[in-house]
């Protein structure tokens, strides 16, 4: 029972990490809420983008562009992985990179290429790892992407999209659901996957009613110009997601750490209070002890 | 009493959102007047300047970089990358972004217009930084 002190000792300590952990879960509240208001401050230009569409489609017997049609072989691919820059959140970075090695397994027979492209230090670590190169690497998103980097990434992208250096560009990142769900999903980027066009179901009445739009200059040149708006619009909200999910799985993860603590301080308190008076009751033994050999 | 309701929104937020008495927009190939009672149109818009009357104040002028306009039953929603206040308009950025625009490469025809944007683009802003002075 010598170790009496190392036990405080143990006890101070895990006292500290627990006001760590406390305070990284505080934080990681303020920036959800953050993060959550920009995703949906974000959401009013996709519902407006999305009706433009809309609109344009009553007037424009086919949409065509080159981001949204397919190639009848895929060769090269890229693969954007987005991941954060700190860790701390749990299995929030691991689970990116697990679909995402599941799905390049998948689509490596097939193609000639993969080019990763990875966000944040975790994956680009991660995957160091595992022996995969990364192409390209950004660490400058933190938890507020900025429309601005993301377009560029995105006019990147669509440019070589279009020259015919890539054939299709996957993204593994973790999307929200709701705060109380967030799956880490492997989407396909481009060719896009069709705008968001309602079915021929939900053409109501009211969307008859503004079909005759004016278009200046034409319907067609617009068209031009909003697909790649929408994929662009596209790409930042998944950044705007990760950034959401990842203040969450921290938040998880800090929350679990703080209880944990919390326990294991309550354990290491009952075994130091038993092992004190274990000591208190020995040193009283040996008292009487040394007592009844004096008067023996 | 005329009223339009003008909204610019941007892919962050939603930039603005106010009612106006007449409102005149950069399009693609020069200036476009809406006042109330207009009909629908869907047009692009260039880089140019925004700008705004309310009733009884001056006019407000903002800096609107290419996007899409949306006007229906006196709602006027601009989608456009950025929207700034000219007066927050820098000469300089400007300036340097037109020097970056113009060594831009123009070897074949997507670079080329890649190139021509971007000149424009900073055209538009030194434009407006000569107009405010």
């Amino acid at each position: 029972m010598a170790n009496i002190r190392l036990l405080d000792k143990r006890r101070k300590s895990i006292r500290n990490i627990r006001k760590i952990t406390r305070t990284m879960e505080l934080i990681a509240t303020a920036r959800f809420k953050k993060a959550m208001d920009r995703a949906a401050a974000a959401t009013d230009y996709t519902q407006r983008i999305t009706q433009i569409v809309r609109d344009l489609a009553n007037s424009v017997s086919e949409i065509r562009h080159p981001l949204l049609q397919a190639r009848p072989e895929t060769r090269n691919v890229v693969m954007l992985v987005l991941t954060s820059n700190r860790g701390l959140c749990g299995g929030y970075n691991s689970s990116v990179l697990r679909v995402l090695l599941a799905k390049r397994a998948d689509l490596v027979p097939a193609t000639n290429k993969i080019e990763l492209h990875v966000c944040g230090k975790r994956g680009i670590n991660g995957l160091k790892f595992k022996n995969l190169s990364v192409d390209k690497s950004y660490t400058q998103f933190e938890d507020k992407p900025a429309f601005a980097d993301v377009a560029v990434i995105a006019n990147e992208l669509m440019e070589r999209f279009i020259a015919g250096e890539i054939d299709r560009v996957d993204i593994a990142y973790t999307r929200f659901l709701s705060s109380s769900k967030q799956e880490a999903v492997v989407e396909t980027l481009l060719p896009l996957a069709g705008l968001d066009t309602p079915t021929q179901t939900t053409v109501s009445a009211d969307d008859k009613k503004a079909a005759d739009y004016e278009f200046l200059p034409s319907a067609e040149s617009i068209l031009e110009e909003v697909v790649p708006a929408s994929f662009r619009v596209k790409l930042f909200k998944c950044f705007l997601d990760a950034a959401v999910s990842e203040q969450i799985a921290r938040m998880v993860a800090m929350k679990g750490a703080t209880e944990n603590a919390g326990e294991m301080i309550g354990q290491l308190s009952m075994t130091y209070n038993r092992a004190r008076q274990a000591r208190i009751t020995r040193e009283i033994m040996e008292i009487i002890g040394g007592v009844e050999a004096l008067e023996g | 009493m005329s009223s339009l309701q003008c909204i610019v929104v941007s892919p962050e937020r939603t930039e603005m959102d106010v009612t106006a008495e007449s409102i005149v927009l950069p399009m693609y190939d020069g200036e476009f007047g809406i006042l109330q009672g207009h009909s629908p149109v869907i047009g692009r818009l260039g880089y140019g300047c925004l700008k705004i009357r309310k009733s009884g104040q001056n006019e407000e002028r903002y800096f609107v970089d290419a996007g899409f306009v949306q006007v229906a039953n006196n709602v006027v929603s601009l989608l456009t990358d950025r929207l700034v206040p000219v007066s927050q308009l820098s000469q300089e950025e400007a300036t340097r972004e037109l020097e970056v625009a113009n060594r831009m490469p123009s070897k074949n025809s997507e670079a080329r217009a890649a190139k021509e944007k971007a000149v424009s683009r900073a055209r538009a802003q030194l434009r407006l930084l000569g107009a405010g002075k």
